[in-house]
Formats: C-alpha cells, structure tokens, sequence
C-alpha cells in the first residue's frame, strides 16, 4: 500500500472520534428539539414546502 | 496556548472533523488559510446545499407530473428523492470541483449530522410497539451478521497481509455501520488517518450502488417488506445508504431497515472495546489500560443519536395515543416533512463530499476485501433476514 510522503508517522484520529461524539449530541438535541416544535403545533402544517 | 497554535488546533479539528464527517468524507479538506473567510465560504456552501435540496424536492414532483403518459412515466413515478438527491449532488460536486469551490464549502456537507437529525424525526413516525416487536430479531441479526463479517474480513485480510490496524477499520465499518465505525475503530486502534481516509473511501463507493441494487433486487426475488428491510439494513454499510435505500423500498422496509441498522449502531461500543482490548493486550502498552478505558471507550462510542431516535418514537406514540387523533396525525406529519428535507439534504451531500482522491492511495488490496466481504454480507444477511424476518408482521 502506498503512502503519502511525510506521512509514515502514525497519528491517531483522535480528534474525529471527539467531533462525531459532539455531532451525535448535535443530532439528538436538533432532531428532539424539532420534533417537540411539531408537537406543540409552533411548526404548523403547511408551512415546510 | 497562544492564538497561533489554537489557530493551528482548530484547523486540524475542521480537517479532522470533515474526515469523519465521515459517512462521506474520505478526503479532508484543505484547511482554509488566514483571510479567506471560512465563515463566509460555510454560509454560502449552507446556502447552495439548500438551494440543491430546493431542487431535489422540485424535480421530485415535476419529472412525475412532466412525463405522466409517456414511456418514462411509470419509471419517473417510482423514482424517490433519494435517486435525484444523490445525482444533483454528484453534479454539484463535479460542477463546484470544476470551480474550484467544493473544498473552500466543505465544512457545510455535514452528512453524518443531517443523517442523524433525520433518523431521530424518523424515530417519531415509528409506533414504538414497533421498535420493541422488532428488537430481537433485530439484536440477534446484529450480533450474527457483525459477528461473521467482521471475522471474515479480519481473515481475509490478514490473508493478503494489510496491517492490523487497517484490518480493524475495514472489518470495523463493512461490519458495523461505515465510516462512523471505522472513526470509532481507528481511535480504539490508534490507526493512521490515511488508513481511515481509505476506508472512508471504500464504504461510498460501494455504499452508493448498492443504493440501487437492493430495492431492486429485494423487488425482484419478491421479499417481503420485513425481509427487504432487514436485508437493507443489515447489508449496506453506512447509515445515510441505508435510509435511502430503504425509502426507495417503501415505508415499512424504510422502518425495518432503521431499526436494524440503528441496532448496529448501538453495538458499535462494544466492537470498540473489544478492539481497544485486543490492541492494548497485543501493544503491551501502558498498565493497567486493558480494564480503565472500556467504560469509558464504550460510551464515547455509542452513537447518542440512537437514544434521540428511542426518545422520539416513545414520545410520538404517547402523543398519538392521548392527543385529538387530526391534530396528533397534523403534527406527526410535519415531523415527517422535517424528516424528508434532512434526508434531502442528508443524501445532495453524500454526493458533494464523494472523493475518488484517496482511493488512489489505497491500492488493490482493501478493495479485494471490501468487494469480498460485501459478497459474503450480502449472502449471509439474506440468511439471517428470510430466517429471522420471515414471520414478522407490522
């Protein structure tokens, strides 16, 4: 397998697990948040397209 | 820390962070330099997604309207919005690449976090007597199909002798749910990021005509919605593929296909752990780090978005049970309009972000394994769906 020069030094993700982490904590508040805003009638029928 | 160094640290988290943004990002992009505006170039990359998902819904009902009584017709009638949000993206790549822009709006094709808002909505239109009737099947099928995946694809590529910590994210993300299992995977292994890009690489390109081919194909040996679901969701490896996948197929196998798939999700934690184990053990590292991070791995791991998906179908089953039965059905049908838009814009950016950069970098090998195990997913999945979905009744 071929390799990028200068990269044969191991770096570990870590920082991508920690962002996915923080953008699954994103989804669930966005998506719950909406989702009691189409409950409580504040996002009426009929006014997405 | 001084301004340049925190300047330095965040651009290596946006790079990082758009690598696994992960169902779909196997290259990152370039990190803006200093006067370019980042911001703006996000706004307006916000701006175009949008503008794309406008199209998307617009095309959704004209191509129908357009050719109703001609030979394409009946064809535009059964094209969801999942086909023309794919191909509008895959334009839209190849018109702003062609621009030059593509890269400078990266940071708005947040594919895996649209995906996510959409399958927690997609959790409120789902009865959750549903969810609980099928969540054996559903943890049994999961544990099988990952189990003998993952064992296959560990094998097999050991075979060809890819290193070990590649063999863990491929075996990682064909088994498990993609690109967000070989995230979790490359930090339980400490795997290069190259190594992730290729995998991320490799779970698009075989993700997305498979997109196509299991509807069709589910269609054609005549499976129920169940089966199809089940096949849907245990079979095609990232989230986002299955979601369309399993829209083109129906409401029932879209159902059916969430819930398997959201159960891979949730075993991904315990994939996790057990690879932190092994590498430890196998590493020799430090004392003491074979038993302190499992907890901890297997919580970092477990994708929250599965607990938002749980949260909204009990919520919307209770309301739909105690509510006036017309507005109950009025506001779970926003929720679904809200769903659909986030699927629009979920499925335009797995087309934007798609790369065949990195695939170059990856040679022969990975691919052999990935088309290898995608064989044996697709056989023993189709197993375990007949076997396990047969029955299963809405």
């Amino acid at each position: 397998m071929a390799s990028k020069p200068g990269a044969s030094q191991t770096q570990a993700p870590n920082a991508d697990g920690k962002f996915s982490i923080s953008e699954d904590w994103l989804a669930f508040a966005v998506g719950l948040i909406l989702l009691a805003l189409c409950l409580t009638g504040i996002i009426p029928e009929g006014l997405l397209p | 820390m001084s301004d340049n160094n925190a300047a330095a640290d965040a651009s290596i988290a946006t790079d990082s962070a758009s690598a696994a943004s992960a169902e779909t990002a196997p290259t990152a992009p370039t990190a803006p330099q200093a006067g370019q505006h980042p911001i703006i170039w996000t706004i307006l990359g916000i701006v175009v997604l949008l503008g794309l998902g406008f199209l998307v819904h617009s095309l959704t009902e004209w191509v129908p309207a357009a050719t109703k009584g001609t030979g394409f017709g009946q064809i535009a009638k059964s094209i969801e919005f999942p086909v023309y949000a794919i191909l509008v993206g895959f334009a839209a790549n190849a018109i702003l690449s062609a621009l030059g822009l593509r890269k400078k709006m990266s940071r708005a094709f947040r594919t895996e976090f649209l995906i996510k808002t959409g399958l927690v909505l997609l959790g409120a239109s789902i009865n959750f007597a549903v969810i609980a009737k099928a969540a054996v099947p559903a943890i049994v099928q999961a544990c099988l199909l990952i189990t003998a995946v993952f064992l296959f694809t560990w094998w097999f590529s050991g075979l060809l002798g890819l290193d070990d910590k590649l063999r863990a994210l491929l075996s990682s993300a064909i088994s498990i749910c993609g690109v967000s299992a070989a995230v979790a995977a490359a930090g339980a292994v400490q795997a290069k990021k190259e190594q992730l890009a290729y995998t991320a690489s490799l779970v698009i390109v075989f993700a997305v005509p498979m997109i196509f081919l299991l509807p069709w194909a589910s269609g054609q040996l005549g499976l129920s919605p169940a089966v199809t679901g089940a096949w849907i969701g245990g079979n095609i490896d990232t989230t986002a593929a299955v979601t369309a996948a399993g829209t083109m197929a129906g409401e029932q196998p879209l159902q059916i296909a969430t819930i398997v798939k959201v159960t891979q999700n949730a075993l991904l934690g315990v994939v996790a752990v057990l690879l932190t184990m092994y590498f430890t053990v196998k590493t020799q590292r430090e004392a003491g780090d074979t038993s302190a991070p499992t907890l901890i791995t297997l919580w970092r791991s477990f994708p929250k978005f599965v607990l938002g998906f749980l949260i909204a179908s009990v919520v919307a089953t209770i309301f739909a049970s105690n509510a006036d039965p017309t507005f109950a059905a009025s506001a779970i049908g926003v929720a679904n309009e809200l769903r659909t838009w986030f699927l629009i814009l979920a499925f335009v950016s797995i087309g934007l972000e798609f790369s065949f950069g990195s695939l170059k970098e990856a040679g022969w090998k990975p691919v052999l394994v990935f088309a290898a195990a995608t064989v044996v997913n697709l056989a023993v999945g189709l197993l375990l769906a007949v076997l396990l979905w047969g029955s299963f009744t809405f």
